[in-house]
């Protein structure tokens, strides 16, 4: 699948490396965009292309915890749990986001929506608590904001509290 | 190693002791050399260093920190402290950290008791732990069948992983996840799928991958090791055999030991139940009136052997005696079988299960360069700058000889060029086509052009050894003439490989200066399978390697003691030596020896004693583990034959297909069971010791013919296999001088001189000929029976460890024709020719070629029944291993 | 010789004194003889008696077929044969477990060596037999006598504490550690 979608693609990563290997990080890149996770047949494509054992390839996958290796929701909300924004109190915002949600970190809810997960310092500690949902931050949080994001990401797909995007290239489009 | 001469001596000091190392030791190996033992998990000699687990600290001066002894390299004056306090501090540290995650299982856990970290903590720890958090617990996904994986006890030293990778070149294991939750797993939560070849079980340090077959049924402390040969394949590795009581427990094999250096495969580390298995004949049997066997005794069945062998002789004369042995017996057995048949029945009908293919790959070696062994050893393989393997799967066939050209391609940068059916892709065992430099896919019937076309390349090339042309100008204008006859057009249609392919192997196998071939199965089991040898010994002669140190052409035997079979003249065309059974002065000196006269009539091989047996001339039969009516197909029409003989004595460990035509049946003992030598396939006679006793009232093989000699009145008597060795040596002087290397015979050069002035001719006109045989257009498919990784033979179908990993056969295809078939794996297959149907499993897989479809000869019981049955003209083998089928899909309810 | 021990001579004082002692005792009569199969000797708590096998207080066996008792045990009175839990993998258990007591030396080092408190010595010592071949005890025996000698029973050892519990539990019923 992979390699038949993006053939041209994948011939680029390949010719950048001089060592086949090396384009893993990249092709598992793709299968994410592809899926929203890795899935294990993106794996096994991704061994085939790359002359690897697909062990190989989940040993790397595993490693990187960007790498989803679960379906997720529509809109992956990873909030910063480091300590700058715990200073200014992401711990109690994150205890409410999990009973606003009613799931843990890293569950999905049931409607498929929204996955949680908690992670470490995204750099932006100055505008602390924040979070990032799929490609998009969203800053200065509080109780209150969080709610009307997750109200407005609910209802159009998009939310004007965003600050960004600062990502290169264009954020994903699902 | 090769690079390590005493020129770079390096000197330093370990714990106060001066010592001096070749340059590029690791400290850990040189404090070894002392006698000062650094603790370690994650260092193995085997494997390259990965300081991972900074267990081997040692202080040395004038470096900063203390420094991982496992990958730092000695240097001139060097002063290694591991005794020092803060060491012992350090290497305290490590532990708590270590032992923060790994539970205090030991009394549970099989390797307690000799395990890495249980005596490093009895060293160095305090009993007590800070840590007061809970340990890490993994979840668990499977349970598996052979190897168990806990990894709550794993310390995370990556030997496991790398010896998959590095060793084996397998890659099934991988650490998943990152920091102390690091597992390592499979793919994903699927089950554990590779060779199994138990490497990671003996080499991991803890409790954390153990091997389910002996779980929990012992305590190492228990059980009592006896160091012994493996039966299953010619490779000869060494194995400990581990019981408790009587009771069989575990193999293993030790590091540094034997020609395998530690390394096993599933055959040797999971198959020794075999042995143990509950249908073992455990009485002699004789067959009443009704056709039913009876329970005898020892003595019954010897009298009544006995007398109906002195019936027949005074009746028929010696000649109607023919007598097969299995290769799967020790040298002393063979040598007493053929003694047996030869002085007391007085036949020259002996034949071994080496007529199966190994004379194919010995006639050629004796006739050309005067040699029954390879001129080679398996370090000349590890040394060697160019390996030419042809025809053979060498990790399924041989899977340590698979080991050495593996370890010679990935650590010596050899040049390997690979002329096999196979196709280079990555699967579930490894494939030793994907290490090749130049890799010539050719069908299985097809070596005999492909090995022309890599000829004609070296003469086309100008790579011929300048030298020769004056040197046997004759041989070298017959080889070139015969070669001419064929051209390369014809060669690229039938093998498919083109011209440019050939120039660069031929090319890439010339400018080495240490090139060996090895030569497998798909060769020695197929049709001219001599002619094939003896043209790639001309390859050799051409390109100047023949005779040079580490060079050579090694045929791989297939069973532990083909080898020996020739050696010890259990086969027709040979005396012990292996002489030439026509040889004058052996013969008296054997007939002094044995007190008796020698048969003067000519010899029969095999198939010609079966032809005679359907023809009345043969009376009675003495078949030795061998099991023909199951190995050659229908058309040989063995069954009829041996039904047709007065009398049939089998001595055999089950009671198989031909054992139930026998008359009398005598339970033989298995390798675990007896003493004596193995003679492996690079020609390295080794010691097979008794394990465990007996099983019922089977006796060892050569006990049986001793003692029926003596019944006979004609007493061969031994007291033990060391006795019958003796003997040996007589007649074979300075045979099986046991040291850690195999003796290395060069060709002589009186034999090679006769071959290259006119021994070259005889055949000439044949072999190169190229033939071609054309599918019918019903029957596109070209069927091959093969051997499989986890089988040898059908002994290992009984062992309960291999048919875990294989229970039954399945054909194997190529992807695009089960496309075409629109069949998948698991699918139902009918598989027919003019000789018959079988349906049978599908079973799909890359590295099958097209149009050639595979089956393990292990299961061939019902598929059998399609093969055709041809007999070489010259060295008298059976070939029985290709034929051609067509496949259609059955649906599920047809069946 | 003072005079009064020559009086003491004249009147023979010492044996005077014992028969005071002889009387007073035949008076007071106490014996000190236990009448033994009718009277019991109290045991002292640490008494080495009979040899048992324990169980938790869910009535599941205590022992892991570990082998240590086996191993630590100098006249080889124990027999273990030990296996996986038939339904439970990579669970270990003593699938039978002998003691030829006619040769136990009541050493305690079995005990000792028992990981998990598994053996118990009781404070049964009546154990003469006819047949010799009675004193050859198997796990069903054994744990027959733990039974009625330690009727109060521990907790199961994966509920004494988190961080062993994964000691010889089937891994289905592993505890959990939160994410």
């Amino acid at each position: 699948m992979l390699a038949e979608k993006y053939q041209d693609h994948i011939a680029d990563l390949l010719a950048r490396y001089p060592v086949k290997r090396s384009a893993l990080l990249p092709l598992l890149n793709l299968a994410q965009k592809e899926e929203g996770y890795v899935s294990e047949s993106a794996m096994k494509e991704i061994a085939e292309i790359l002359d690897l054992t697909p062990p190989q390839v989940y040993e790397t996958a595993t490693f990187y915890t960007m790498f989803n290796m679960n379906p997720i929701g529509k809109f992956h909300v990873q909030i910063c749990k480091s300590l700058m924004c715990g200073l200014v109190g992401s711990d109690p915002l994150i205890q409410w986001v999990q009973q606003r949600l009613g799931v843990g970190p890293g569950q999905t809810t049931s409607d498929r929506l929204f996955t949680l997960s908690v992670v470490e310092c995204l750099g932006s500690c100055g505008t602390g608590p924040m979070m990032q949902v799929n490609d998009d931050y969203y800053e200065r949080l509080s109780e209150e904001r969080v709610g009307r994001i997750f109200d407005e990401l609910k209802e159009t797909g998009n939310s004007s509290l965003k600050s960004g995007p600062f990502m290169v290239p264009e954020p994903i489009s699902r | 190693m090769a690079e390590s001469n005493n020129q770079d001596l390096v000197t330093l000091t370990v714990d106060g002791m001066t010592t001096s190392v070749p340059q590029g030791t690791l400290v850990i190996e040189a404090a070894r050399q002392v006698g000062v033992m650094i603790p370690h998990f994650c260092y193995h000699p085997k494997l390259t260093p990965d300081a991972n687990c900074r267990m081997c600290l040692v202080e040395i001066e004038k470096l900063p920190r203390l420094q991982t002894s496992c990958s730092t390299k000695v240097a001139e004056g060097m002063v290694v402290k591991s005794n020092v306090p803060h060491v012992d501090e350090a290497r305290k540290s490590v532990l708590e950290f270590i032992l923060a995650n790994h539970p205090l299982d030991c009394p549970v856990c099989d390797q307690g008791g000799r395990c890495d970290l249980q005596d490093f903590s009895h060293q160095y720890t305090p009993t007590t732990s800070r840590f007061t958090e809970l340990k890490r617990v993994f979840p668990k996904e499977y349970f598996s069948p052979l190897i168990e994986t806990q990894m709550n006890r794993c310390v995370q030293c990556m030997r496991c992983v790398r010896y998959c990778d590095q060793v084996m070149d397998v890659k099934a294991l991988a650490p998943s996840g990152r920091g102390t939750l690091t597992e390592i797993k499979h793919f994903s939560a699927h089950e554990l799928d590779c060779e199994f070849c138990g490497g990671c079980v003996q080499i991991c340090p803890v409790g954390a991958i153990t091997s389910r077959l002996s779980m929990y049924d012992f305590r190492p402390w228990m059980l009592k090791r006896t160091d012994t040969i493996c039966t299953y394949c010619g490779d000869g590795c060494h194995i400990t055999i581990q019981k408790k009581q009587d009771e069989l427990i575990e193999v293993n094999s030790t590091q540094g030991v034997g020609r395998n250096n530690g390394d096993l495969c599933a055959r040797g580390f999971f198959g020794y139940h075999a042995s143990v298995h509950p249908d073992r004949i455990m009485h002699p049997l004789i067959k009443q009136q009704d056709g039913r066997f009876a329970q005898a005794t020892w003595e019954e069945a010897l009298e009544l052997v006995a007398e109906k062998f002195q019936g027949i002789k005074t009746a028929f004369g010696g000649n109607a005696f023919g007598g097969l042995v299995t290769s799967r017996c020790t040298n002393e057995e063979l040598y007493l079988f053929q003694k047996f048949m030869r002085g007391v029945l007085g036949s020259n009908r002996v034949d071994s299960s080496a007529r199966f293919g190994h004379v194919n790959g010995t006639l050629p070696l004796l006739s050309v360069q005067g040699t029954h062994r390879w001129t080679a050893t398996f370090e000349d393989i590890v040394d060697a700058d160019a390996l030419l393997l042809i025809g053979t799967n060498i990790t399924e066939t041989n899977p340590i000889t698979g080991l050495k050209v593996k370890q010679a391609v990935k650590q010596g940068h050899a040049i390997l060029v690979t002329m096999e059916s196979l196709l280079p892709a990555r699967g579930t065992i490894s494939n030793i086509t994907l290490l090749a430099t130049h890799h010539l896919p050719v069908r299985p019937d097809h070596y005999h052009i492909a090995i022309v076309g890599l000829i004609k390349s070296v003469l086309d090339n100008g790579l011929v050894d300048p030298g020769l042309e004056t040197r046997a100008p004759e041989f070298f204008r017959a080889i070139k003439a015969a070669i001419d006859s064929t051209s390369w057009a014809h060669i690229e249609e039938v093998s498919g490989v083109s011209r440019e392919v050939f120039s660069q192997s031929a090319h890439a196998f010339s400018s080495s200066t240490r090139g060996m071939i090895i030569v497998g199965q798909g060769v020695l089991r197929s049709p001219r399978g001599a002619e094939m040898v003896t043209n790639l010994l001309d390859f050799l002669i051409l390109t100047g390697r023949h005779g040079q140190p580490g060079c050579g052409l090694c045929p791989l035997a297939e069973e532990n003691n083909d080898q020996g079979a020739i050696e010890m003249g259990a086969t027709a065309e040979f005396l012990p030596g292996p002489i030439a059974i026509g040889h004058h002065d052996t013969r008296q000196a054997l007939s002094k020896l044995w007190e008796v006269d020698l048969p003067q009539e000519p010899a029969s091989s095999l198939m010609e004693m079966f032809r005679d047996a359907q023809a009345g001339q043969v009376k009675a039969m003495y078949i030795v583990g061998e099991n023909p009516v199951e190995s050659l197909p229908q058309t040989g029409k063995i069954k009829e034959a041996l039904e047709s003989l007065e009398f049939l004595v089998c001595q055999e460990l089950f009671l198989t297909e031909t054992a139930q035509l026998a008359d009398v049946v005598l339970p033989a003992c298995s390798y675990v069971e007896k003493d004596g030598t193995f003679t492996n396939t690079e020609g390295m006679v080794q010691p097979v010791r008794q394990a465990i006793d007996p099983i019922g009232e089977s006796r060892p093989d050569w006990e049986i013919f001793s003692a029926l000699s003596v019944v006979m009145d004609q007493p061969m008597e031994y007291g033990e296999a060391r006795d019958i060795f003796k003997e040996i040596r007589s007649v074979i002087p300075g045979y099986g001088l046991v040291g850690p290397v195999a003796t290395r015979p060069t060709p002589k050069v009186d034999v090679v001189q006769q071959y290259l002035q006119e021994g070259f001719a005889h055949g000439l006109a044949t072999r190169y000929v190229c033939t071609q045989d054309q599918p019918a257009s019903d029957t596109p498919f070209l069927l091959a029976s093969t051997q499989s990784l986890f089988h040898s033979g059908k002994f290992s179908t009984r062992s309960k460890g291999l048919l875990q990993i294989q229970s039954s056969g399945a054909i194997m295809l190529n992807p695009s024709d089960a496309k075409k078939l629109g069949i998948a794996s698991g699918d139902s297959v009918c598989v027919s020719n003019a000789h018959g149907a079988v349906t049978t499993i599908a079973r799909v897989l890359n590295r099958i070629p097209p149009d050639v479809a595979c089956f393990p000869e292990h299961f061939d019981q019902d598929i059998r029944c399609l093969f055709e049955l041809h007999i070489d003209k010259e060295s008298h083998v059976p070939y029985s291993k290709l034929t051609w089928v067509r496949l259609e899909r059955v649906e599920k309810g047809d069946v | 010789m003072k005079f009064g021990e020559w009086v003491k001579t004249l009147i023979f004082y010492e044996i005077l004194m014992g028969m005071k002692a002889t009387l007073t005792h035949l008076l007071h009569y106490k014996p000190i003889t236990l009448q033994y199969p009718h009277e019991k000797k109290p045991l002292p708590p640490n008494y080495r008696g009979m040899l048992a096998l324990l169980r938790y207080d869910d009535e599941t066996e205590k022992c892991v077929g570990c082998d240590l008792c086996e191993a630590a045990c100098p006249s080889r009175v124990i027999q273990v044969y030990s296996a996986e839990v038939p339904g439970e993998p990579t669970k270990r258990y003593a699938k039978e477990y002998y003691m030829d007591m006619t040769r136990c030396l009541f050493c305690g080092q079995c005990v000792d060596a028992c990981p998990v408190d598994a053996l118990g010595m009781t404070q049964e010592f009546e154990w003469a037999v006819y047949d010799k071949r009675n004193l050859q005890l198997n796990k069903q025996q054994l744990l027959a006598i733990g039974d009625r000698a330690f009727p109060v029973r521990e907790k199961r050892i994966e509920f004494q504490h988190p961080n062993v519990a994964y000691f010889n539990v089937s891994f289905g019923d592993i505890p959990q550690k939160d994410a």
